[in-house]
Parts: C-alpha cells; sequence; structure tokens
C-alpha cells in the first residue's frame, strides 16, 4: 500500500490524536513495527506498521487529530493505491493483450451488390398477402425494383395456372447434374446393333452388358478415367465402378456396383439387386451412389431403342442399351430371323478420340456376341 | 516501437509521440500537468515538455475553450482537456460559436486546428455529471468534427489524425473501457482516417453499428449470436461526424437488417440519425425494420441504477433476435 489510514481503533472511535512519531521521514520500517502513539476518547494505543518499507511522508504532528480512515503516512515507490481517477473505479483490464484487427470502411463482403428481389415493405405486405415468392420475381420498377404490378401479374399466373413447383430432392440433383453437363462436356454418341441370337435362353442381359463394358475399358482403359476441365487433367482408375442407372417413381437413381473387372456372374447379381432394392426403399447410403467411374443405361426394360445417353462428368462414357428385338438380318447370304440389341455409346469428345470410342465399342460387341461367358 | 498499452495509455502514447513531432503543440487543462491528468492520460507529459507546452489551468472551461481557440488561430495546435464531458458545457460558447465556424467565418484566412479531449460515458460508478453520453449535441454541430474511439489502437491512431486535422475535433474517450483492454501498439506515428467506420466482423446476417465503450457488449453479443447460428456484422462507427454512412450502408444492403447500439438517451441521438439516413437510402434493402437499444430518456442515474441504465448484452442479442424473426 502506499497510504496508511488511521485504521478504525475500535469501539466506533471516529478519531484519535497523535501523542507521539516514533519513526520519522526516511526511515525503513519493518511490518509491526510501532510507528505512531495516538489517544483516543478512552486510550493510549501503539499503532504497528502493515508493511516493511521506506516512510516518504508523515501527515500530522503530535498534537493534531486524525479522523478513521483518513492517510497517517505515505510510503515510498508503491503506486497500487492510485486508481487512475478520482471518481468511481475505473474497470482494469484481465492482462490479455489482443491484436485490434478491423477494416476501415465496409467489409470485402459488403462490397458484393446484391441487386435482386427489391421491394418496398409495402410490395412485401402486397407479396405476403398474395402468397407471391418475391425471390421469384424480376423487378420493373425504378433500378429494377419489384413493383405492386410485378406481385400482382404473378399472383394472376399462380391463378390461372397453379402455382410453380421447385425441383425438390434427387429431381433437383439431376436437373443440376445434367445442366452442369450441358455445360462441360463435348459427347459423340454412336449407335450400334449387336447380334445376340446365340445366347441361351435366360441369359442375364444385364450381367452380360455389365461384363462387356468391363471388356469395353479392359482394352481402352481410357474409358475408365475422371476428366477435370477446369484443370484439363484426367485420372486413370484401377477399378471399373459401373454406374446403373435406375429409374424409379422418385427419379433417377444411379447406384455404383463395384470393381466389375473382378467379380464373378453370382456376385454381381447379388449386389446388383441389393442395390436395386435399397434404391426402391430409399434405404440408399449416399456412398453407394458415388465414385462411378462409367455409367450404363438400360432404358430398354421400358421402351426405345436408340438413345444420346448424357455423361455425368467427371465420368467421360456412358453405355445405353434399347429394347431387344428381332430383325431380319441377311446372314451367309440368307435373310435370317435374329435377336438383335441396340446399343448407344455416349463418350466425352475432350478426353476420347473417335478412334479410341470405336476400339471401345468393338471390345463390347465382340463380348456380346459370345454365345456364353 | 511497440508498446502493450489500454486505451487511456494509448492517448498518452499519441499525444507524447505528436508533441514530439510537432513544436506547435501544446496542451491544457485542469490537473494535465503535475497530476498528469484524473484518469492519468497525461501522465510525464509535463516533465517531457515542461510548463510551456502542458499547462494547468484554472477550473474555468469557459477560459479553456477561449484561449486554445485564441491559440489555434493563431498558429499553435491546442489539445485542451475537459476533465469529464459533463463539464464541457461553459465551454459550448466559445466551441459552437466561435471554434466550429472560424473558418467559415473568416473565408478561410484562420482554421482552427483544435482538439478538445474529455472522458465520457458510464459504467464507473462515478457521481453525477460524471456518466453523461452527450455526443450528439455536439454532432449537431456543422463544423466540428466528433470523434470515438473504442480500442486502444484505434484510439492511437485517431487521436494521430485529430491532431494532425486543421479544424476543430472533439475526441470523446470512453472511460469505461480506459483501461479494459489491453493491445499492442505500434507507436509508428501512423494515423487513421478521419470520417470513416472500422468493420470489426465480418457477418452476412444482421448489422450492428455501434460506438464507444458499447462496442464491448456489441462484440460480446455478436461471439453468442455466432453460436446461435447468427453471424453479425459489427461496424464501429468512430467518427460520429462526419458520419461514414457509405459503409453503413454497404453493409445494410448485403444484410438488410440494422440494429444500433448506443449508451446515450434514445430521443435526438446519433441511432435515429443513422436511421433516417438507412431508411431513406436503403428502404428496399431492408428486411426487417431498424432497431435501436440505447440508454433511457432520463436523466443518468447514479451509480446504484447504473448498470439497469446502460444498455446490455442481452438487450442487443434480444433486439436482434427480434429483428431476425421479423418477416
Amino acid at each position: 500500500m502506499k497510504y496508511f489510514k488511521l485504521p478504525d481503533l475500535g469501539e466506533g472511535l471516529p478519531e484519535a490524536e497523535i501523542t507521539e512519531w516514533h519513526i520519522k521521514e526516511g526511515d525503513e520500517v519493518t511490518t509491526d513495527q510501532i510507528l505512531v502513539s495516538v489517544e483516543t476518547a478512552k486510550a493510549i494505543i501503539d499503532i504497528p506498521s502493515p508493511q516493511t518499507g521506506k516512510i516518504a511522508h508523515l501527515f500530522g504532528q503530535s498534537g493534531d487529530t486524525i479522523h478513521t480512515g483518513e492517510p497517517l503516512l505515505e510510503f515510498e515507490g508503491n503506486n497500487e493505491n492510485d486508481t487512475g481517477t478520482v471518481v468511481g473505479e475505473i474497470p482494469q483490464a484481465s492482462g490479455v493483450s489482443t491484436h485490434d484487427e478491423f477494416f476501415i470502411g465496409a467489409a470485402p463482403s459488403s462490397h458484393h451488390l446484391q441487386t435482386e428481389n427489391k421491394a418496398t415493405p409495402a410490395v412485401r405486405a402486397l407479396a405476403k398477402r398474395l402468397g407471391i415468392d418475391i425471390s421469384q420475381l424480376q423487378g420493373s420498377g425504378t433500378n429494377n425494383h419489384i413493383t405492386p404490378r410485378d406481385v400482382e401479374k404473378a399472383a394472376q399466373l399462380d391463378k390461372a395456372h397453379g402455382k410453380s413447383e421447385p425441383l425438390r430432392g434427387v429431381r433437383k440433383h439431376m436437373a443440376l447434374a445434367m445442366i452442369k453437363s450441358h455445360e462441360e462436356v463435348v459427347p459423340v454418341t454412336i449407335n450400334e446393333d449387336v447380334n445376340i441370337d446365340s445366347w441361351p435362353a435366360g441369359t442375364d442381359i444385364t450381367f452380360r452388358l455389365i461384363h462387356a463394358i468391363a471388356q469395353g475399358c479392359k482394352t481402352v482403359p481410357e474409358f475408365n478415367v475422371w476428366f477435370d476441365g477446369e484443370s484439363l487433367s484426367k485420372r486413370l482408375h484401377k477399378t471399373i465402378d459401373l454406374g446403373v442407372a435406375v429409374d424409379t417413381e422418385q427419379g433417377l437413381f444411379v447406384p455404383v456396383l463395384r470393381d466389375i473387372g473382378n467379380r464373378n456372374q453370382t456376385d454381381l447379381r447379388k449386389g446388383l439387386n441389393l442395390l436395386r432394392e435399397d434404391v426402391k426403399k430409399r434405404t440408399i447410403p449416399a456412398k453407394e451412389l458415388q465414385g462411378a467411374t462409367i455409367t450404363l443405361s438400360n432404358f430398354g426394360t421400358i421402351a426405345g431403342r436408340y438413345a444420346n445417353p448424357i455423361i455425368v462428368p467427371p465420368q467421360v462414357a456412358i453405355l445405353g442399351a434399347g429394347v431387344i428385338r428381332k430383325e431380319a438380318i441377311v446372314m451367309d447370304d440368307k435373310i435370317q430371323i435374329q435377336r438383335i440389341i441396340p446399343l448407344s455409346l455416349s463418350f466425352d469428345h475432350r478426353v476420347l478420340t473417335g478412334g479410341e470410342a470405336a476400339h471401345f465399342l468393338l471390345a463390347v460387341l465382340t463380348d456380346l456376341q459370345q454365345k456364353k461367358i | 516501437m511497440k508498446h502493450n498499452a489500454c486505451l487511456l495509455e494509448a492517448v498518452n502514447l499519441a499525444l507524447m509521440s505528436e508533441m514530439r513531432r510537432d513544436e506547435e503543440i501544446v496542451i491544457l487543462g485542469e490537473d494535465i500537468g503535475v497530476n498528469g491528468g484524473v484518469f492519468r492520460a497525461t501522465a510525464n507529459l509535463r516533465d517531457e515538455f515542461g510548463l510551456k507546452r502542458v499547462m494547468d489551468t484554472p477550473l474555468a472551461e469557459t477560459m479553456i475553450a477561449g484561449v486554445s481557440i485564441g491559440m489555434a488561430s493563431q498558429g499553435l495546435k491546442p489539445i485542451a482537456e475537459i476533465q469529464f464531458m459533463g463539464f464541457i458545457f461553459p465551454a459550448l460558447e466559445h466551441i459552437v460559436c466561435h471554434a466550429a465556424r472560424l473558418r467559415n467565418r473568416t473565408r478561410g484566412r484562420l482554421s482552427c486546428p483544435l482538439v478538445i479531449r474529455a472522458p465520457f460515458g458510464g459504467g464507473i460508478h462515478a457521481p453525477e455529471h460524471h456518466s453523461e453520453s452527450t455526443e450528439a449535441l455536439l454532432a449537431h454541430i456543422p463544423g466540428l468534427k466528433v470523434i470515438v474511439p473504442s480500442s486502444p489502437a484505434r484510439a492511437y491512431g485517431l487521436l494521430l489524425a485529430a491532431i494532425r486535422d486543421p479544424d476543430p475535433v472533439i475526441f470523446l474517450e470512453p472511460k469505461r473501457i480506459y483501461r479494459s483492454q489491453q493491445q499492442e501498439i505500434d507507436d509508428n506515428g501512423i494515423a487513421l482516417p478521419l470520417g470513416r467506420c472500422f468493420t470489426l466482423r465480418e457477418g452476412a446476417d444482421i448489422t450492428l453499428v455501434s460506438w464507444g465503450a458499447m462496442i464491448t457488449e456489441t462484440l460480446a453479443a455478436a461471439d453468442a449470436l455466432a453460436k446461435q447460428g447468427i453471424y453479425c456484422e459489427v461496424i464501429d462507427v468512430a467518427s460520429i461526424s462526419p458520419l461514414d454512412l457509405d459503409t453503413i450502408l454497404a453493409s445494410v444492403r448485403k444484410t438488410g437488417r440494422l440494429v444500433i447500439i448506443h449508451e446515450a438517451p434514445r430521443t435526438g441521438g446519433v441511432g435515429a440519425d443513422i436511421s433516417a439516413s438507412v431508411a431513406e437510402q436503403a428502404l428496399v434493402d431492408l428486411q426487417a425494420p431498424i432497431a435501436r437499444v440505447t440508454g433511457y430518456d432520463t436523466v443518468m442515474p447514479y451509480f446504484r441504477l447504473e448498470k439497469h441504465y446502460l444498455p446490455n448484452c442481452q438487450d442487443i442479442i434480444e433486439a436482434v433476435n427480434q429483428t431476425m424473426e421479423f418477416v
């Protein structure tokens, strides 16, 4: 402490008279050393020093009256009693030093002007009343603000034709994937018919198609890659993970059948059935829908002959199979009725050449034309 | 040279630094010399710069302002301390009728490069007249700049700018945070701009605008709200006059929501003016009414009720939640 004040000497006495100082200014004193004798209304009391230190100043001479709480003496050097204010209390820092961080003026993100969906409160209220989502509107007013007329027109349109419904979930995902494909990919589609008349009855068509794709990829490994259009780089995969398009009422799902190049028919069929079931029950985990390296779309189970299947980046190819039909074919100079499966192969011409695609297709054809595998 | 300093020490550092750089600077006020100021803002200046540049004055604010204006108009750069902002009123006649209009009156022949420093605001359990926030009174006067720092580093940079400004600047120091925060300050003599806001936090959901000591509660509220998933942009106005409306508008155009926090009474406060300007210029960007969290339209209470008067962190959170919930 810096100032030693006259302590409460008990008995509720408000003051005391200094009778004798036992020390003088400049003296070094120790704790409990008697500093001063004071006389109260009841007794003479010796007051000990509360601390060790050097006396800087004595307040009062013998005979002076000091009130309780008033300074008796001042110790040297010690500043802790300086509260740094004449009134009140100034809150002190916790001792942790921070670095001052700020932008002069606006934050960088505030410079991106948002221009859409601006409307006065009255127009917002109108939109709310008419059930119009102004984020769907184009403003025709000053600075493209949405006007009451814009809201009313939208309300009339809704009344006449019903509300437009935003795509959700799988369908929204499909829409976005297709837009991305359309923006990025340079697709070429080749169509070909394959004679599969030699197949024994009961042949698993899907399995044959899967096997043929695997053969194609083994012949032309460049089909089993991911391509990054930003960096123009491709990633060759060791395993062939086939996306199998499954159409449901909810929309299009493409679960992934892993490593089709190294699994037997029973195993693949079991895996495919499981995936299809999971898709129908909507219990398929998200990771089973990711990571395909090439895709099969077997729309022939429903209808259609040829298509231009859409490649989903980063994949670079997709094979579509249409409805199997019987056709009159010239074989050995005779017209014969044969079973034909129509194929549509789309490939990304940014990554693959027409020649590579033709070789891939040839490998697929050759595999499919075999009686058994 | 780098120092670890609180806001008060930053003020001292800026005064010391600028007085060494510019010999025309003199400081004057009550108890500022031998005593070093009642808060110690001017500690050690008398020892370094002597009687002629560091002058203790009588308790006479009228005289302090008058003498300062005289010195400023004749080539010196006085920095006057009004011991508490509550004591500035005897000086107002000089400040409003002369300092603020000297340049205009003389058609630019005389200017008034004067800084008037005053601690202001509540929260330190002080007696009557020691706790008010009357920045709006001064911001209303054309010709005065009114600056309120809210951190040690910004106090340093803004005070340098105030001293170098060729016109009168009122520099109001929020005494509640005089010693509540330590920052590393590079005593490099680099000033911050006057007339600009400082964006302390970037956020996309809502804009919180405040100044002075209330920045503490505003940042605490922003932290708490971030845990709820509401990201606040926090703007320290710093320059009450001239007001950097561009920065506030840019932020409101992004977030669409605005809460203004100040300690001063609501009626006729600076928050009212910011609110009106934003409504005028960014009506269609607002997604909710502008909210204000302020002191009450009452006499500042004595210290027992002081904490009920001052806006707190919870008040700000509630105002933000109401604004966010407005559809």
